[in-house]
């Protein structure tokens, strides 16, 4: 119950915080309005009027840099997977010097001379070409809508798990659910609807008022509380754990969990039980020993049952883990008058299947073992709930399915299985392992090489240090700040600020795997989780929230300066330098408002309904926009001979080199987002090699540039006196 | 390519800012790759494929030597080259200025300012 009220009282503050933190973004909006009224309307409202100092410019690109990801991706992965993640994240020692480094003076200064407001506008000025331009636009705003929408998909899921307890935002949500009840564009969850309401409104509100400046103030505000809030975990979490070398050795013993399904007993059928909710905990006798269960998946008991079958389960296999579990040295509370008198068998695999419409309506008791059709191996699908099937409709059922057929155990004569998609009960790699926690390449459910092999290690070298040169969000920042002066001490500062950022946060979540078992059913959570466990030891929820609202901010901070890059391509590269040259600061300014709020919104609306692998989509965009951007933006820069032919040429190479091994996983892989790795290299790797390649040669083949674009970009008239 | 001279008799001299940025482009893609080959290489050789012995593994600070040695070595080392970097190495070049910006500034006179003659003038 105490972990309960815990829970209670910090949501609570994060309601607070939350207010409060809202009111400051539009306090931001309203001051970055008035400098709009006293300076050049589209420098400012996209750019800032090239001005930012040196802790504007290094939190705004710090910020913007740290997505959600790096808030509930990353302490995720590091919980899931261990140590190892160190090493996944370790090119973020370069990450300032190389994204900030490599091409921010040069582009600055190159911006500056040409006028460039935007990405393409730089593009587009460098080679004389309108077209170059509008083929950076398109490239720009299909990635970044994609992009848009995960984000807010992003920020809507964390508001969710940020307010989950708060009852104002419980009822609320279910006056949401009466409102929107048959219509089915809605979808089923108001919670999720709700949040991505109030965090859409008020990030279009906020960027749409304020442009560019509110968006960087808000980035400043953001970065702090993200700096502070990790600063404050990690003598926290150390402590908690009895010291980091304690986690460690701890780690050392630990297994990783097994998944599957499981039956559940209850003590009365009258019970007042009505759910098992995720994450809780239940335990099952086995001899002198008793094993110890998380629910991985939510689900409702019928009124009157004592038996639930098919209850998703992940068994703790670590023995000292469960020791300390049972003795209650961990947040776990068991759930009363339930206990699991069966799971998984540990060399099966599970998952759902699709039943084929059948002649006869009927039912499936569980555990039935139905023949799959066709199968080589003579495998063998066992129902682990009871499936009631109607007559003219395909079913899907979970299931759990083995090895070999069990010849010994009757089969049903039901149905042949159509579509089958399962998952090991055991992870692929790391089984039984202990020591994986602390070695690479760190356990990993679904693939057998582990988590971190040595080319994807490598890959992830190249994937934060040279893409996020790559990014036309970062390039844009790069053409903001005010000097060198200016450029060398943010470099600084973003340096110190990432290794205070990444490197606590490693050694937080491997305390946190020590402290919060059984994370794996939703590791997403394990932010909000081990922010308000730590701070309600020390009697401070309400620090609690102020933590929880880090990733929140980190996606608002993503998410503002994606929505501005969008409405910045149409209403500058295309309207203001393609339709309307001569469109007065008025027409710009009512048009830019409206292309934010349009952006948006639209973006919000497809939100309601968002596609799933939202991280792969981040990284899909990510990786793509470098393979597109980075080679032609770097030649143009650096290469005088460079022209337009190479870049284009160059830039549709790496964009179809990274397509295609996205392309080829959707068959080889079947899914378009689990790519293919040539050389078992990411894709990445490939669009950059290609990009970068195609662009020197087809730059060679073609003819040079003009003097005068040469002259402009490379070159400066000599003074007389030094001539003299 | 190499335009010192044209017609009008007009000299010209590559950019400083451009020589400078170009120079300190490559000593940071050398930074990024010096990195690379410690960080991989290291916490590979030290971290994986190795016997655990659950609950005595060797470690530094509290963290696995693997980790110490591979990453936060690396780490604390490139932090000092990236101040290096930015304190002594990287030119405080000027970057010339923006035509809004001459025009908010009033520098340009009567005369309007448009991106091309502004950067003819930065030529």
């Amino acid at each position: 119950m105490s972990h309960l009220f815990i829970l209670a009282e910090g949501s609570n503050a994060a309601l607070v915080t939350f207010t409060i933190y809202t009111l400051a973004v539009f306090g931001i909006a309203a001051l970055s309005n008035q400098l709009l009224k006293s300076k050049s309307f589209m420098s400012e409202y996209f750019l800032g009027s090239r001005g930012l100092g040196v802790w504007a410019f290094a939190l705004t690109f710090a910020a913007t840099s740290s997505s959600g990801g790096s808030f509930t991706g990353f302490p995720a992965k590091i919980y899931t997977h261990g140590w190892v993640l160190a090493l996944w994240i370790g090119s973020y020692m370069v990450v300032p010097i190389c994204t900030m480094g490599l091409i921010g003076k040069r582009l600055n200064q190159v911006a500056r001379a040409s006028g460039a407001i935007t990405i393409p506008d730089v593009l587009r000025d460098r080679f004389n070409s309108a077209r170059f331009g509008l083929l950076t636009v398109v490239l720009i705003v299909f990635f970044m809508s994609f992009n848009l929408v995960a984000q807010f998909k992003a920020g809507a899921l964390i508001l969710k798990v940020l307010l989950n307890d708060v009852e104002i935002f419980k009822s609320f949500s279910l006056s949401v659910a009466e409102w929107t009840s048959g219509v089915g564009f809605f979808g089923s969850d108001s919670q999720y609807l709700v949040c991505l309401l109030f965090f859409g409104v008020a990030v279009i509100a906020y960027t749409t008022y304020g442009g560019f400046h509110a968006v960087v103030w808000t980035d400043v505000m953001q970065g702090v509380v993200m700096v502070v809030g990790v600063l404050i975990l990690l003598p926290l979490a150390i402590n908690a754990v009895g010291g980091l070398d304690r986690a460690t050795q701890e780690m050392s013993k630990m297994t990783p969990p097994m998944r599957g399904y499981g039956v559940v007993q209850l003590d009365d059928s009258t019970s007042e039980i009505a759910q098992l909710d995720k994450e809780d905990w239940l335990k099952m006798s086995d001899g002198d020993s008793m094993r110890v269960f998380r629910v991985a998946s939510s689900k409702t008991i019928e009124p009157g049952t004592s038996m639930v079958y098919g209850v998703e389960l992940l068994e703790i296999t670590t023995p000292s883990e469960v020791e300390r579990i049972l003795a209650g040295e961990t947040p776990s509370e068991f759930v009363d008058g339930a206990t699991v008198t069966r799971f998984s068998d540990p060399d099966a695999r599970y998952g759902k299947a699709v039943l084929p419409a059948g002649k006869d309506k009927g039912a499936l008791e569980p555990y039935t073992n139905i023949p799959i059709d066709g199968d080589e191996d003579q495998r063998v699908i066992t129902t682990v709930t009871r499936v009631v099937f109607p007559s003219d409709e395909m079913v899907t059922i979970p299931i759990e399915i083995r090895p070999s057929r069990l010849t010994t155990e009757p089969l049903s004569e039901a149905r042949a299985v159509v579509n089958v998609s399962t998952k090991s009960v055991k992870y692929a790699s790391g089984a039984d392992t202990p020591g994986v926690y602390v070695s690479g390449p760190g356990p990993s459910a679904t693939d057998s090489v582990g988590f971190l092999s040595l080319s994807v290690a490598i890959s992830f070298f190249f994937m934060w240090a040279i893409s996020g040169s790559g990014q036309p969000s970062n390039m844009v920042r790069l053409m903001a700040f005010k000097d060198a002066m200016t450029l060398r001490r943010a470099i600084f500062t973003v340096a110190l600020y990432y290794t205070c950022i990444y490197v606590p946060l490693v050694f937080i979540f491997c305390c946190a795997r020590v402290l919060v078992p059984g994370m794996e059913a939703e590791p997403d959570r394990i932010m909000p989780e081990i922010a308000l466990y730590l701070t309600s030891g020390i009697g401070a929820a309400w620090l609690g929230g102020l933590l929880i609202a880090a990733p929140f901010a980190a996606v608002m901070s993503t998410v503002d300066s994606f929505l501005l890059m969008i409405s910045s391509a149409m209403v500058r590269d295309i309207y203001q330098r393609n339709i309307n040259p001569n469109a007065s600061e008025g027409t710009i300014k009512k048009l830019s408002y409206l292309c934010t709020l349009i952006v948006g919104s639209a973006a919000m609306i497809v939100a309601i309904n968002p596609p799933d692998f939202l991280q792969d989509i981040i990284v899909y965009v990510g990786s793509g926009l470098a393979a597109c951007f980075l080679a032609p933006v770097v030649f143009l820069l650096y290469w005088p001979r460079s022209n337009v032919h190479g870049s284009v040429i160059g830039m549709l190479a790496g964009f179809s080199a990274h397509f295609s091994m996205y392309a080829t996983g959707a068959f080889v892989n079947d899914s378009f987002f689990r790519p293919y790795r040539l050389l078992d290299f990411d894709p990445i790797i490939i669009g950059l090699f290609v990009s970068f390649t195609v662009t020197y040669l087809a730059t060679l083949a073609t003819p040079a540039p003009s003097q005068e674009l040469v002259r402009k970009y490379f070159y400066r008239k000599v003074k007389a006196d030094s001539q003299a | 390519m190499e335009p010192s001279s044209n017609s009008s008799s007009e000299e010209f001299e590559l950019d400083p800012v451009f020589l400078n940025s170009r120079r300190e482009a490559y000593v940071i893609f050398g930074i990024w790759f010096l990195c690379m080959i410690w960080a991989v290489p290291v916490s590979y050789m030290m971290g994986y494929g190795r016997e655990i012995v659950p609950g005595n593994v060797p470690t530094v600070f509290g963290m696995p030597t693997w980790i110490f040695w591979g990453i936060v070595c690396p780490w604390l080392a490139a932090d000092v080259f990236t101040t290096w970097l930015c304190f002594r190495f990287i030119k405080n070049d000027d970057l010339g200025v923006a035509p809004e910006e001459l025009a908010e500034a009033g520098d340009a006179g009567n005369e309007t300012a448009t991106g091309e003659s502004v950067a003819k003038e930065g030529v």
